[in-house]
């Protein structure tokens, strides 16, 4: 389109609204600077706000799956305690099983003793079954009770798994299964014991004996259990580790999508600052002649 | 032969036509700022031989001088239908793209703030729940993210429904100044005619006339045509609102709050409803209120009926601190479920945690609850649907504000004034009037020799 006619008042609403243009930019500009945000509002890139938004809801997510772990971490640790004090207290037991056995060694005096001393172990261990973490004990399955085993030995917890989702489906076993543990009530490490202890005090070799083998298959037992723990440990702290790289990896694309890149948007605000003072200097130019200034 | 004091004539003719170019181009000066002036140019023409008036009379003479033949007012009505009809479509546009901005601002997403981050909070503390059934911590924990849950989505509803009122009592404003525009436009096309019949100048009322009918097309995207007298006819999506003298009323023929909303013109018998698809502010009114917000407010709707019903059956599944059976977490009108989402519990012990009754300290339906679903995306959805039609309203805006420029530009090269065009043609009608009192200067001193010395010589 060729201009024919050019008015003062079509360069004033030129000039306007090329000034108008250009400082709207800077002020979008200014306000990612400002801001730090590439994204304020889903506008600015729809698609990239989906993104975003979908990351951040995994971010919490993976964050929440990493709290998950290392609760679970603080489980199993006290579990494994439990179970090796365990270990080290039924070897004891079974010392003192074998000293009674070697016959005509121990007076009766001395076997009264023995017994009493396995008891006080059995009790010990009662206590450290109904051994709590966060006010749950570690073998009480999902009951409300704070106690796994009565006084007497026998299993008061309710069976069921106490689990933490370490990942999407993904659920890791966090307490200690009481039976496969210690064994089923009325064949379990405390009942042995007791039987082991009334051996004892009446002498009886064999039953003694026999008593000291069901007591080694109950190590085996914990054994096994701390070898259990241990590998669902490692388990949790890969959970624990891979939750954490992948937070930062999303930490990392959150901000590539959301976060302004900022020496680009600086030196994007001043090559529109400096189009900016062009314009007005332009304007200024152009608005002042008129015809006026040279008629005298 | 002329006569004697024909060239004095002509002189005065001259003076007197220049005087009128000067008060004109004074005039346009004046102007030169004024919204909806149209510059006048003097249009002269040389006054040429007398008719004849007899069988055998002759004119001898060789013209007469100049005259003003017409004050022409520059203006084009097809550029101005034009410019009109842009400029209907822009405000349509702009006002659309206004409230659909604000609507975006308000729902603070992406970001810690809106809807879906206050989903993975709650998700979260589900979580926090399964680890802890027994807590009660936990458990408050649990009821507080929800209740922030339940307060973003119903702030979000809020914004929509005061987005929907503030659109719907705008569009009232916008009736009450389309029917003063109409009843002055009527009045104007009178005057138009009554002035035109008598000869007067009308180019002042001309002025008004289109400033009134672009305002009409601004306000509704109505489309106007020149009657012979000079008015405007006007008409809203093909309804006649003006003719000639005659002003219709638009008014809302759907009531307040009925969607879509619908206009009818009243003025004759009965009322002719108008065509919907109309254009202007009203247009982007109405399609606010009758499409777009009531979609987005569905949309929102959707989400939070599947949020409650997917809780609320998750809920059901479980066993709450007690062992009974758990209870809906969260209740909802299906009229508006948005705005009415509420919680339904206020004790954290009837949280649903155990998938077990008896009350035990199970945390299984908590995780199942704590799952992301399909709210999320369809939450997503949403968001994203809103921003791309943000996106898409501010580009038109740019666009048509460009070829609205393009228009003014090619009106304003029409009828805009220039300074400097009006100082020539005030400088030339200066000259003009100097030469022609040069020529009565001549012609006097002419006849002062005529009068004066003939007769003398000799003497």
């Amino acid at each position: 389109m060729t201009i024919t006619r050019v008015t003062q008042n079509m360069m004033t609403s030129r000039s306007l609204e090329h000034l108008n243009a250009g400082l709207s930019r800077l002020s979008k500009l200014q306000e990612q600077v400002a801001s730090g945000r590439a994204i304020s509002r889903p506008s600015d890139a729809p698609a990239e706000t989906t993104t975003a938004m979908r990351l951040r809801a995994t971010l919490t997510e993976v964050a929440q799956h990493r709290r998950n772990a290392e609760d679970g971490q603080g489980w199993l640790a006290e579990a494994d305690t439990m179970l090796q004090s365990m270990i080290t207290r039924t070897r004891q037991a079974r010392e003192i099983g074998i000293q009674a056995a070697n016959p005509g060694a121990v007076s009766p005096g001395g076997r009264e003793v023995l017994a009493g001393e396995i008891e006080q172990i059995r009790d010990s261990l009662i206590a450290l079954a109904n051994t709590k973490h966060q006010d749950r004990p570690v073998m009480g399955g999902i009951s409300g009770g704070s106690e796994a085993y009565s006084a007497g030995g026998t299993y008061v917890g309710v069976a069921g798994q106490v689990t933490r989702t370490v990942a999407d489906g993904v659920r890791i076993r966090v307490d200690l299964d009481a039976e496969a543990t210690l064994g089923p009530d009325g064949a379990n490490l405390f009942d042995h014991l007791t039987e082991m202890a009334a051996a004892v005090r009446s002498g009886d070799t064999a039953a003694l004996r026999a008593g000291m083998d069901t007591v080694a298959g109950d190590l085996d037992r914990l054994g096994v259990a701390v070898i259990d723990v241990g590998s669902r440990t490692v388990a949790l702290d890969r959970a624990v580790e891979t939750a954490d790289a992948r937070e930062l990896s999303m930490v990392k694309s959150l901000a590539g999508i959301e976060q302004v890149d900022l020496p680009k948007a600086i030196l994007e605000l001043q090559t529109q600052e400096l189009a900016y003072q062009a314009a007005l200097a332009s304007t200024s130019r152009v608005m002042a002649p008129s015809l006026m200034d040279f008629l005298r | 032969m002329s006569g004697s004091f024909a060239s004095l004539n002509s002189a005065l003719g001259a003076l007197r036509y220049n005087r009128v170019v000067m008060d004109v181009a004074s005039g346009n000066i004046a102007n030169a700022a004024t919204p909806g002036y149209n510059r006048r140019r003097v249009e002269g023409e040389s006054v040429g031989a007398a008719a004849q008036v007899a069988m055998w009379s002759r004119y001898e003479g060789s013209g007469e001088g100049v005259r003003v033949a017409d004050l022409h007012r520059l203006a084009d009505q097809f550029l101005d239908g034009r410019v009109r009809q842009e400029r209907a479509t822009l405000s349509y546009l702009d006002v659309r793209r206004t409230t659909l901005e604000r609507l975006e601002t308000g729902i603070a997403e992406p970001g810690p703030d809106g809807v879906g981050a206050a989903i993975a909070d709650f998700r979260a503390s589900l979580h926090a729940l399964a680890n802890e059934p027994g807590s009660d911590l936990a458990r408050t924990h649990v009821l507080t993210r929800a209740q922030t849950l339940v307060d973003a989505v119903r702030t979000q509803a809020a914004n929509v429904a005061r987005e929907t009122s503030d659109a719907s009592s705008r569009l009232e404003g916008t009736l009450t100044k389309v029917n003063a525009a109409a009843g002055e436009l009527a009045e104007l096309n009178r005057q138009i005619a009554q002035h035109g019949a008598a000869g007067t100048d009308v180019n002042a009322l001309l002025d008004r006339r289109d400033q009134v009918a672009l305002s009409l097309s601004s306000l509704t995207g109505a489309v106007a045509t020149e009657r012979p007298d000079g008015g405007l006819d006007v008409t809203v999506g093909g309804v006649p609102l003006v003719s000639g003298r005659e002003a219709g009323t638009l008014v809302r023929s759907s009531g307040t709050d009925v969607v879509p909303v619908t206009f009818a013109i009243r003025g004759g018998a009965a009322d002719v409803p108008v065509p919907a698809g109309i254009r202007g502010e009203l247009g982007a009114g109405a399609d606010l209120l009758s499409v777009t917000l009531p979609a987005y407010a569905a949309g929102l709707d959707a989400v939070a009926a599947s949020l409650a019903d997917q809780l609320n059956a998750g809920q059901q599944a479980g066993f709450d601190r007690d062992g009974n059976p758990g209870a809906p977490l969260l209740t909802y009108d299906p009229a508006d479920a948005a705005g009415s989402l509420r919680l339904a519990i206020t004790n954290p012990a009837r949280l649903a945690a155990s998938s077990l009754p008896g009350g035990v300290l199970d945390g299984q339906n908590a995780t199942a609850m704590a799952a992301p679903t399909t709210v999320e995306t369809a939450y997503q959805r949403l968001v994203a649907g809103l921003g791309t039609e943000v996106a898409t309203a501010g580009r038109l805006v740019t666009n048509q504000a460009s070829l609205v420029a393009q228009v003014d530009g090619q009106r304003e090269q029409l009828t805009g004034v220039s300074l400097d065009e009006e100082m020539v043609s005030l400088m030339s009608a200066q000259r003009g009037y100097e030469a022609a009192s040069r020529v009565m200067n001549a012609v006097d001193s002419m006849l002062d020799t005529l009068i004066n010395r003939t007769g003398l010589v000799g003497r």
